[in-house]
């Protein structure tokens, strides 16, 4: 019935449904700007990084060429980062070290920015001020996706420009730059629909990264493949891919683009489509009844902490699971190259110099699922600030609930959740190999590997922690760590960052085993810091005014 | 004052500053046992605060503030087993049911009473099965009296709760209370709706910008303040005005306005019958006239 309804008022005319939309990007611009600003110009400030480091990672000599020879072979490299088309030239060397991966994490800003805009606004009841004004109800959308569409095209206009800069030809510059853009105008796509589908923003954020994770898993394993494989055909399927698939400075393929255009309009049509047939509040689903009792485990502040973590433990567990299982089965490809002495030696640099091939790419991929997982366990534990900005955390403190349990239910689990979440994707990663090999060793020393690392992750929980008890303001410097930590580990290596700051994370100062043997004072100190950051955060949260 | 045994909230001098803003200036509010406490004044006045003091949500700055014989800041766990409370703008887990916040709140105060929380249901005509998301506002307050009202407590902290309750649901919340009031438990309700007050409450406090300007009974209040007498007579008494007690007399043509001293009403019903009384109303003064009053001495 409410779509019959629906679909009367959208024969009503598209143009009043748009009333407004500049209102609409007016208000999104005030509010969300530096979202904007700071997404676009630290993903830009990537590729000139990368492209004046050119000339230091690669020489104009034999030995240059041979470095670029097996950068190119690398499997490892092409998971992590997308095809290389052409490393003898600046600009086709900075597209596959950064232009691959800005594309993805464009991907996420497109996401994030067009959810936060739409959905989120519409949970918390703004949005409804707004359409009970003289305004659209496709303004909001309108006004978020063009906001997201011109973010990026001043992405991609930065990104090309600054290429010309560094003096790469203009065709090139040109064609990566609408690669850049038109990979996040996609996916504002992909978050739009997102955001149409269901009634919760953090549901809607959850479907639109998880979509962004496919594309990449997808893009890493068919890149991974030999060439001669059948599944290299696979990553045509990737979004994520089309943008290097467009080969700038190595043939420019303007047509591969075509296919960005084709999928943004297809999703922008049906992010409309569906919001013409649905209720102002609802997702296309119209919420399920549940049940009118609570369960047993529902009776403190754990239980509630555990409830509200739930669904998202589930998903992550998931997600990293098909990861970490789609990677390890990768590792049998290092046989095939390890006969290639100049090879081995430029891969074992990747990984820690680690002497054997296979353990040099578990290491690079522990230090990047460890990276994310320290995301998951700093979202944990940002529950706690969000359950206060909304005032939730009232209604339970004003049970007996003590503060030191309540801040403590969501702690324990940003604690142990990524704990367990690191061992799991550590035996995972590891599986494939045991079971080709028949040695189960190997799974045993992944799994020790991976939770050495859980120390690093702590420490991000540890800062949250304490921040959040002395100085609330300070909620985003967990994060600053954490990204840091992640972009060191992902490219840090790729854009010849000084050895220093590359060191200088929580992550880099743990043993990297198995290319380097256990060394317990790091463990131990990072650890005990980190628990050490807990409890005082908690003490702080005992005698500070909440609210 | 009446000192202790019975006292369930003793507030003296409290001050609660946030930043440059001094949100609580010297506040004094005493309730006893058993007593339905309005708690009066606009938004801004400081009555949440003063509440999230009582919670122990906020340290006091300044002041003694003893809650059922305890310390609010340092015995919150054990006190809040003995407490029920319901925020002005309550904020539901979108993915809880009602039903399942209900149970929630309850346990971890301490236990509910399942007889009574499936008559409260009732009484509040309130679906416990749908999400937290999809509750109106009034119905998100339902939710979170339901969850106050089914815990057996000695004391409920309810600020502003009808404030999204439709007229209908106001008069059951509203004989709720009333059958609480009877089984002796002791209620201080913040609100700014002087009807609902005046309709519940035996003491009353007004608060002004962070202090309580006056408390008592409603009756103790009325008798400070003069009733306003509207009479239509067949001649005009020249000379009422003259009276003691007697304030701003407006004669117009054969119509009488003025605000009589409670103290003058004989006397002046006395003079004004040998002016012909065709008709004659005195209203005595509403909880606004009171509140007014203070408010217009402050702007005034």
């Amino acid at each position: 019935m409410t779509s019959v309804v629906a679909d009367r008022t959208a024969s009503s005319g598209w143009s009043s449904q748009l009333t407004g939309t500049g209102l609409a990007i007016r208000r999104i611009l005030r509010a969300d700007r530096w979202f904007w600003v700071t997404w676009v110009l630290i993903l830009w400030s990537f590729i000139p990084a990368t492209a004046s480091a050119y000339r230091s990672t690669i020489s104009d000599d034999a030995a240059g060429r041979e470095v670029a020879a097996a950068l190119a072979a690398n499997p490892t490299m092409r998971a992590m980062l997308g095809p290389p088309f052409d490393l003898l030239t600046v600009g086709g060397f900075t597209m596959f070290r950064v232009g691959g991966f800005t594309a993805m994490m464009a991907a996420i800003m497109a996401v994030l920015g067009v959810i936060r805009a739409t959905r989120a606004e519409e949970e918390v009841g703004r949005t409804e001020l707004l359409r009970a004004g003289s305004i659209g109800r496709h303004a909001m959308l309108a006004g978020a996706l063009a906001v997201a569409g011109s973010a990026s095209l001043l992405l991609g206009i930065l990104v090309a420009i600054s290429m010309v800069v560094v003096g790469t030809p203009g065709g090139g510059a040109l064609v990566m730059g609408a690669g850049l853009a038109l990979t996040p105008i996609a996916f504002a796509g992909v978050g739009a629909c997102a955001a149409q589908a269901t009634a919760s923003a953090r549901t809607a954020r959850e479907i639109g990264l998880a979509v962004v994770g496919a594309a990449y898993l997808l893009r890493a394993l068919a890149d991974a493949a030999s060439a001669d494989s059948p599944g290299r055909t696979l990553r045509w399927l990737s979004p994520l891919e089309w943008a290097p698939l467009a080969r700038p400075y190595a043939g420019n393929r303007w047509w591969v683009l075509h296919l960005l255009v084709a999928l943004a309009a297809a999703l922008v049509g049906g992010a409309f489509a569906m919001e013409s047939r649905r209720d102002y509040g609802a997702g296309l689903r119209a919420a399920r009844p549940g049940p009118a009792h609570a369960p047993a485990g529902l009776s403190s502040a754990g239980g509630l902490a555990w409830r509200l973590a739930r669904g998202s433990v589930w998903a992550w567990t998931a997600g990293l699971a098909v990861f970490a299982l789609a990677m390890g089965s990768m590792s049998g490809v290092f046989d095939a190259i390890a006969d290639e002495p100049s090879l081995v030696e430029r891969f074992r640099r990747m990984g820690a110099g680690a002497q054997d091939l296979t353990d040099a790419f578990y290491v690079a991929m522990l230090g990047i699922l460890a990276g994310v997982i320290a995301i998951f366990a700093l979202q944990l534990a940002e529950r706690l600030r969000r359950e206060e900005a909304a005032h939730r955390d009232e209604v339970m403190l004003a049970t007996s609930t003590s503060r030191i349990r309540y801040a403590a239910g969501h702690l324990a689990l940003a604690l142990i959740v990524p704990t367990v979440l690191l061992a799991l994707v550590g035996a995972l990663l590891a599986l494939p190999a045991a079971l080709r090999d028949g040695d189960w060793g190997v799974l045993t020393r992944t799994v020790g590997a991976a939770v050495v690392l859980a120390p690093a992750v702590w420490l991000g929980v540890g800062i949250f922690a304490a921040a959040f008890g002395w100085l609330p303001k300070l909620h985003l410097l967990p994060w600053l760590v954490v990204g840091w930590t992640l972009i060191v580990s992902w490219i840090g290596a790729v854009l010849g960052f000084p050895q220093r700051l590359l060191d200088a994370t929580p992550l880099a100062v743990l043993p990297q085993l198995p290319a380097e043997s256990m060394s317990w004072p790091p463990v131990l100190i990072e650890g005990a810091l980190a628990l050490v950051l807990v409890a005082a955060g908690l003490a702080g949260y005992a005698r500070r005014d909440l609210g | 004052m009446m000192e202790g045994v019975g006292d369930v909230i003793e507030i003296e001098s409290l001050v609660k500053t946030f930043g440059p803003t001094r949100a609580l200036d010297g506040l004094d509010l005493r309730v006893r046992a058993g007593e339905v406490h309005g708690f009066l004044g606009p938004n801004g006045a400081g009555k949440s605060t003063t509440i999230r003091v009582l919670l122990g949500l906020l340290r006091a700055d300044a002041g003694a503030v003893r809650l059922l014989g305890g310390d609010p800041w340092a015995d919150a766990p054990a006190l809040h087993r003995r407490l029920a409370y319901v925020p002005g703008d309550v904020t539901l887990w979108p993915n809880l049911t009602g039903g399942e916040i209900i149970d929630l709140l309850g346990r971890a105060r301490g236990g509910l009473d399942p007889a009574r929380r499936a008559e409260l249901l009732e009484r509040f005509d309130l679906d416990p099965t749908k999400k937290g998301r999809s509750y109106s506002k009034g119905n998100r307050q339902k939710v979170a009296l339901v969850a106050a009202l089914a815990s057996d407590v000695e004391l409920l902290l309810l600020d502003e709760p009808t404030s999204g309750l439709d007229p209908l649901m106001e008069r059951a919340f509203t004989q709720l209370i009333r059958d609480e009031h009877a089984r002796g438990r002791t209620v201080l309700l913040s609100s700014h709706i002087l009807s609902e007050v005046e309709a519940l409450c035996d003491q009353v406090s007004i608060i002004r910008a962070g202090r309580v300007v006056e408390s008592g009974t409603l009756a103790e209040m009325r008798h400070l303040t003069r009733t306003q007498v509207v009479a239509d007579l067949d001649s005009a008494p020249m000379d009422l005005a003259q009276l003691p007690g007697v304030h701003d007399v407006v004669l117009n043509g054969h119509r009488l306005t003025a605000q009589v001293d409670a103290s003058a009403l004989g006397a002046v019903l006395e003079r004004l019958a040998g002016h012909g009384i065709r008709s004659l109303t005195s209203s005595p003064p509403t909880l606004e006239d009171l509140f007014l009053r203070h408010y217009d001495e402050a702007a005034g």
